[in-house]
């Protein structure tokens, strides 16, 4: 086992490697100066000059890089140009309100999806089933945002129960606003997760229903609902936990969509401002660190894959 | 050419034969009609501004209504459908004219070329799509190329993992041994025996790709970055449209309506095709999860 997470890390390092000299690589493939696109238009000379200096960008090329890649290792992303903090801290206050929704988001998208999922594979073909696996398309057929802007209209704007702009109030200092802010982002995003758990869980059940153990079990006797609650679902459980698992790691900077539908201060609104205003190390500290925080989760699923499926051969 | 003729001709005939793969085919064909037609068709330009008929409803002169400019949001809409197909052609384009030759070499010859393409293919996948795509912006600037180009690449790698699949499965297989063993070249065995049997899955990727780039391409409008204005295009709408929500709703309701419908169609279509494909027993038509992955 140990040796497996060290193989999967081993085999992760080139991908991060290669992919933060990309992110590195970025500033000098932006076209002209980056440095005058960053400061704006009005900037003088002296201004960009000093910039430069600043940002490191007056050294050798090798010398930039290694200094880069050092830093960046110790999470030190360097200054945003905006307003001179550190990107790390600007990235560190953005995450609860990103973990917040993406766990609200998961919750929700397991609560419509798994009963949906179970309901379609007991009778598959049947009314039932065709029923919602329409849903499953439709939920993940509508663009987040489109939906995003319905519930806006219907829960803010027609019915004025929720607030149309959501702010982030931490559960745990106040429920009930954290409650009213929270739910139609994470409503949005469960909505659509919750078609891609239906899909693959009921895909997943279905084959499990198939096998053996499921007859054998049926012809002893034992009542269908143990069948099913027992044996079926803890099989067909575990390939689910990985796609669980993806989604959550997608959340991390996958909720850009969202957050700007709700002007939710999240860390993808961090990085569209960032885009924006063409602050370059704010840009590049969020997306190594949306990478590397998708990367290790990855890795973290597949790891408890392999644990708790002891078929996985990880010799 | 006339038995690969009658073959599509019959392959089309069963996915028509599914009532939902049907209705998305009709309501593509309808758009794409409207969209070559609208300067003949149309009462309005999407472009002509009306500051005396501003940010109005539905009525029978705007059957959309009109946008903060007073332009005629039928027009827009239609012309928001051009820009759409034609950055989902080109994207589509993009990552299958570099997906599928990575994912064919990494199949046929395995070993280090595997080892490398696959990393790189990895690397793409390192990040969710739409984060890649708005980075690639952020050093390209905001143009049409830009968004072309970064919706193309978060496809190549669902097209180069299909590939190599479907190329893992061919390779053993008789015919193609048997061009190796009559002394054929890799390239020639590549292109002329194990890529005419692969296009199935490609062809099924093509479909499902396209309403994915087309729901990409939204989004990075929606947010702001993608194509620049004035272009008329759906996802900026959208974003324009919520800024008017109170006072006209149906604004930010019909370029969506209109775009979820056109993603609808080509995924029903999509999934309709791969179902037809594996009933044929031609190929295990299979879908890449990570293909639908998006914000």
């Amino acid at each position: 086992m140990t040796g497996y997470i060290l193989r999967r890390i081993l085999q992760l390092l080139p991908v991060l490697l290669i992919a933060s000299t990309g992110i590195w690589a970025m500033i000098y493939a932006v076209p002209g100066n980056p440095v005058a696109a960053m400061v704006g238009e009005n900037a003088t000379p002296e201004h960009i000059e000093a910039l430069t200096i600043r940002l490191g960008l007056d050294k050798p090329i090798h010398v930039q890089y290694w200094s880069w890649l050092t830093h960046a290792l110790q999470g030190d992303f360097g200054l945003s140009i905006q307003n001179r903090e550190p990107v790390l801290d600007l990235i560190a206050q953005r995450i609860p309100a990103t973990i917040q929704l993406g766990l609200a988001a998961t919750l929700i998208g397991l609560l419509l999806g798994v009963p949906v999922a179970v309901v379609s594979a007991l009778k598959p073909g049947g009314w039932l089933d065709r029923t919602l696996s329409g849903w499953s398309a439709l939920a993940l057929g509508v663009p987040t945002f489109w939906l995003g802007i319905l519930l806006i209209l219907l829960f803010a704007v027609n019915l004025r129960w929720l607030p149309s702009a959501s702010a982030y109030v931490s559960i745990l200092d106040s429920p009930w606003q954290a409650l009213r802010n929270t739910l139609l982002p994470a409503l949005t995003l469960g909505v659509y997760v919750s078609g891609i758990f239906a899909r693959f869980l009921r895909a997943s059940l279905l084959g499990e229903l198939k096998a053996d153990y499921v007859r054998t079990a049926r012809s002893k006797g034992l009542p269908e609902r143990d069948v099913i609650g027992r044996h079926v679902m803890r099989n067909a459980l575990l390939p689910f936990v990985t796609i669980v698992g993806l989604m959550m790691a997608t959340f991390i900077g996958g909720t850009v969509v969202t957050e700007a539908v709700f002007t939710y201060p999240g860390l993808g609104r961090l990085l569209i401002q960032a885009i924006g205003t063409r602050d370059y190390p704010l840009i590049q500290g969020c997306i190594l660190f949306i990478l590397v925080v998708f990367v290790l989760i990855n890795l973290a699923v597949d790891v408890l894959y392999a644990y708790i499926d002891p078929r996985i051969d990880y010799g | 050419m006339s038995a690969s003729w009658q073959r599509s001709a019959e392959v089309l005939g069963r996915v028509c034969q599914r009532k939902g793969a049907l209705l998305g085919l009709l309501f593509l064909a309808g758009l794409m009609l409207m969209t070559s037609l609208a300067r003949w068709i149309l009462p309005f330009d999407p472009l002509t501004q009306d500051f005396g008929a501003t940010l109005q409803g539905p009525s029978s002169v705007h059957w959309f209504g009109t946008d903060e400019l007073g332009r005629d949001m039928l027009a827009r809409v239609v012309y928001g459908a051009r820009t759409s197909l034609v950055t989902a052609a080109g994207a589509v384009t993009i990552a299958a004219l570099v997906g599928v030759p990575i994912g064919l070499v990494a199949g046929f010859f395995g070993g280090w070329r595997d080892t490398l393409l696959m990393r790189f293919v990895d690397v793409l996948l390192s990040l969710p799509g739409i984060l890649f795509a708005m980075a690639l912006i952020a050093v390209l600037g905001r143009s049409q190329t830009a968004a072309l180009v970064a919706v193309g690449i978060t496809g190549i790698p669902s097209f180069a993992r299909i590939t190599r699949a479907q190329v893992l499965s061919l390779r053993k297989r008789d015919f193609v041994t048997a061009v190796e063993a009559l002394g054929g070249s890799a390239s020639y065995n590549m292109y002329t025996t194990v890529l005419p049997n692969s296009w199935s899955p490609i062809l099924v990727q093509v479909v499902i790709l396209s309403s994915v780039a087309i729901l990409i391409e939204a989004s990075l409008a929606f947010l702001g970055v993608g194509i620049p204005p004035p272009t008329p295009s759906w996802g900026e709408m959208l974003r324009t449209g919520k800024s008017y929500l109170y006072d006209a709703p149906t604004y930010a309701i019909l370029p969506g309506l209109v775009l979820t419908l056109t993603i609808l169609s080509l995924d029903t279509i999509g999934r309709a095709l791969a179902s037809v494909l594996a009933d044929r027993h031609e190929s295990a038509a299979s879908i890449d999860p990570a293909a639908g992955s998006r914000p």
